[in-house]
């Protein structure tokens, strides 16, 4: 039997509710940025992007042998089914977005991707600037992607074009005549030849392997630093921003609400 | 099989007398035109009227340009240790004028061309091997004081068809790789009120050549031909989908090494750097030297010489992908690609700690997080 101990002041890595901390902020608003077509499409294309990585480094460097028969195999054979499968898959996604490029919301809207205005351009800089320096309490406040990750992801829906592109352009040289030969054999001439085609095609992979570990980590720490659940808006949809916050992408007195959650997308409160 | 005849065709004699007079037998004959048939892909009812067609031409005149070149292609197409019947169509069609087979020399045989060419004006086949320099005027390729760009020019305007054969006079070959310092090109890109047919490969194989003048006697018109101008009932397929090794590809079973265990098994040949699934080529079917052997088939990986600029879009020869220079240094792409993603999770790495660093001292400031952390 021991004496009770004294309480004592939590560890430094021991939850506290933000409302018993001093400085927590009143009301928080959920808001929602991004719709059920969008959100299924960023997870299926996530799932084939890792099938396409996985069988591509095999096709394009196959790094270990069967043995025995070839009868008995069909290593390669799946593999390349496997990318083919998934590429139609990721396809159909960009199908769907680009659809949604003119039917989504605001954030969602083709105009979204292209922040090019003076303005948004200095966010670029404003991000970069507070990324470097660690001062994320001068960065500009959006509630959608600021410009800075905006360009990033127009930039995987270019790379993801490329690898389309050339991916078809190869694809189709097993039945020359066929389809897929007569729609995108035109790529192998543009980029020089078959060979440059299938370079590309492989330079651009790692284009995505660079950006997934950066994306990644950016999300989560940006969730780690603001606590808006920003990661959890690409599984619901939508994140948490302080009500008396204002954005450079969203109108603050429209945001003042006491709904929870709030009903329809921004634009259609009142 | 058939020897060299001391009997020459004689002009106005059709092509039929003439295989018989050198000892062709009908049979024979009749199978090179079944063998004519299955390379062109026509179906077999042509076979009567491929075999008319053939017995009764009279002697053809063909002018064989040899340009900037290295008659590997004559030596190819024209010599065989055995010679077939197709060899034989091409040797007697080939006689007016080609420079590594005529006797004479001089301004002789330069006014025979002349000859030739205002004789048969219109009517006579042009091949051409060999590429066309053209920087600095020409100068690199000059045949009896003119350039060659001048002798094509020339020859062309007066042919009923023209055909290029080999590398050379398809895109340009070797003398047109980087820096291409002669300014080589190829026959396309000087005839272009004609069609071109372009019989590819560094060397073409004879087999394609002949079967195209046979379908031209034939029909009267080049066969069809991709937008590189190659006919299709050759070249309509790649290497990679024709290959004999090709069930070892689908099996995931490569040589990694030249004489390994897998290279002496015949395994397939993708690791050691070959193009095969990039070359539209009949050689897996045709074979070389009367169908004895080709690279693959002889254990070494393709090098694309059917595909247009291979020397450089193909290099390296022993490697999948072409190489990448930059920064000075010759870098292969999956070395500076690693490099970037090792440097961007480095970075991801170094950037976190940062940042967890200063939001504990963020919230330390803020009263969030007591002043002194107890860390027992």
């Amino acid at each position: 039997m021991t004496a009770p101990t004294q309480p004592r002041a939590p560890h430094w890595w021991q939850v506290r509710a933000r409302s018993e901390v001093p400085g927590a902020r009143g009301k928080f608003t959920w808001v929602y940025l991004w719709g059920a077509p969008l959100r299924a499409m960023h997870w299926v294309a996530a799932v084939c992007l890792i099938a396409l990585a996985g069988t591509g480094l095999y096709i394009g460097d196959p790094y270990f042998s069967t043995g025995g028969e070839a009868s008995q195999h069909y290593l390669m054979g799946r593999m390349r089914f496997l990318h083919f499968v998934a590429a139609a898959i990721i396809v159909m996604t960009g199908i769907v977005r680009v659809y949604w490029l003119f039917v989504g919301n605001k954030f969602e809207r083709w105009p979204a991707l292209f922040p090019i205005t003076g303005k948004n351009l200095r966010h670029v800089v404003a991000m970069v600037r507070s990324y470097a320096r660690m001062t994320p309490e001068q960065q500009p406040h959006f509630v959608g992607h600021n410009p800075l990750a905006q360009w990033a992801y127009t930039a995987v829906y270019v790379a993801m074009a490329i690898m389309v592109l050339t991916g078809f352009a190869l694809y189709g040289q097993s039945n020359p005549g066929g389809m897929i030969y007569v729609l995108f054999n035109w790529v192998n001439a543009a980029v020089g030849g078959l060979q440059n085609a299938r370079l590309l095609h492989h330079v651009f992979m790692w284009f995505f392997f660079i950006f997934v570990p950066v994306h990644i980590y950016l999300a989560v720490r940006s969730d780690y630093i603001e606590r808006g659940g920003i990661v959890s808006s690409i599984l619901t949809g939508g994140r948490f921003i302080p009500s008396d916050e204002s954005f450079e992408d969203y109108e603050a007195t429209r945001a003042v609400t006491s709904e929870w959650p709030a009903a329809g997308h921004p634009e259609q409160r009142p | 099989m058939y020897r060299p005849s001391a009997v020459p065709w004689s002009p106005g004699a059709p092509l039929g007398q003439h295989l018989e007079e050198r000892g062709v037998s009908r049979r024979d004959f009749l199978t090179f035109c079944t063998e004519m048939c299955a390379v062109l892909g026509v179906a077999q009812t042509m076979i009567p009227r491929v075999a008319q067609a053939l017995q009764d031409i009279r002697r053809p005149s063909v002018i064989w340009l040899q340009l900037q070149e290295c008659t590997g292609c004559v030596e190819s197409v024209l010599r065989t240790a055995e010679p077939t019947i197709g060899d034989l169509v091409l040797d007697v069609v080939s006689l007016d004028y080609n420079h590594t087979l005529m006797a004479g020399a001089g301004h002789a045989v330069e006014q025979a061309l002349q000859d030739a060419m205002n004789a048969n004006k219109g009517k006579y086949v042009l091949v051409v091997t060999g590429s066309v320099p053209l920087s600095e005027g020409g100068i690199y390729t000059m045949i009896g004081g003119r350039t060659a760009e001048t002798i094509l020019r020339e020859a062309a305007a007066g042919a009923a068809a023209v055909v290029a054969v080999g590398a050379c006079a398809h895109f340009g070959s070797v003398q047109s790789a980087r820096p291409n310092p002669t300014g080589a090109v190829g026959v396309r890109d000087i005839v272009k009120d004609k069609p071109v047919l372009v019989v590819a490969g560094c060397p073409p194989i004879g087999d394609v050549v002949t079967a195209s003048l046979v379908h031209y006697l034939t029909f009267g018109r080049l066969p069809e031909a991709d937008s590189e101008g190659r006919p299709l009932f050759a070249y309509g397929k790649r290497i990679h989908d024709q290959c004999p090794r090709r069930a070892h590809f689908d099996a995931g079973q490569y040589v990694e090494v030249f004489d390994d265990e897998a290279a002496r098994k015949g395994w397939c040949l993708y690791q050691v750097g070959c193009k095969g699934p990039a070359t539209f080529s009949p050689c897996p079917i045709f074979q070389w030297n009367t169908r004895t052997s080709w690279p693959i088939g002889a254990g070494h990986p393709c090098i694309g010489c059917t595909e247009r600029n291979f020397w450089d879009t193909m290099s390296p020869f022993y490697g999948r992908l072409p190489g990448v220079s930059g920064f000075g240094i010759e870098q292969k792409v999956d070395a500076i690609g690693a490099g970037l993603a090792a440097g961007a999770l480095a970075g991801i790495a170094v950037h976190a700690t940062a940042t967890v660093y200063h939001q504990i001292k963020r919230r330390k400031a803020t009263g969030e997080l007591p002043e002194e952390a107890s860390h027992g």
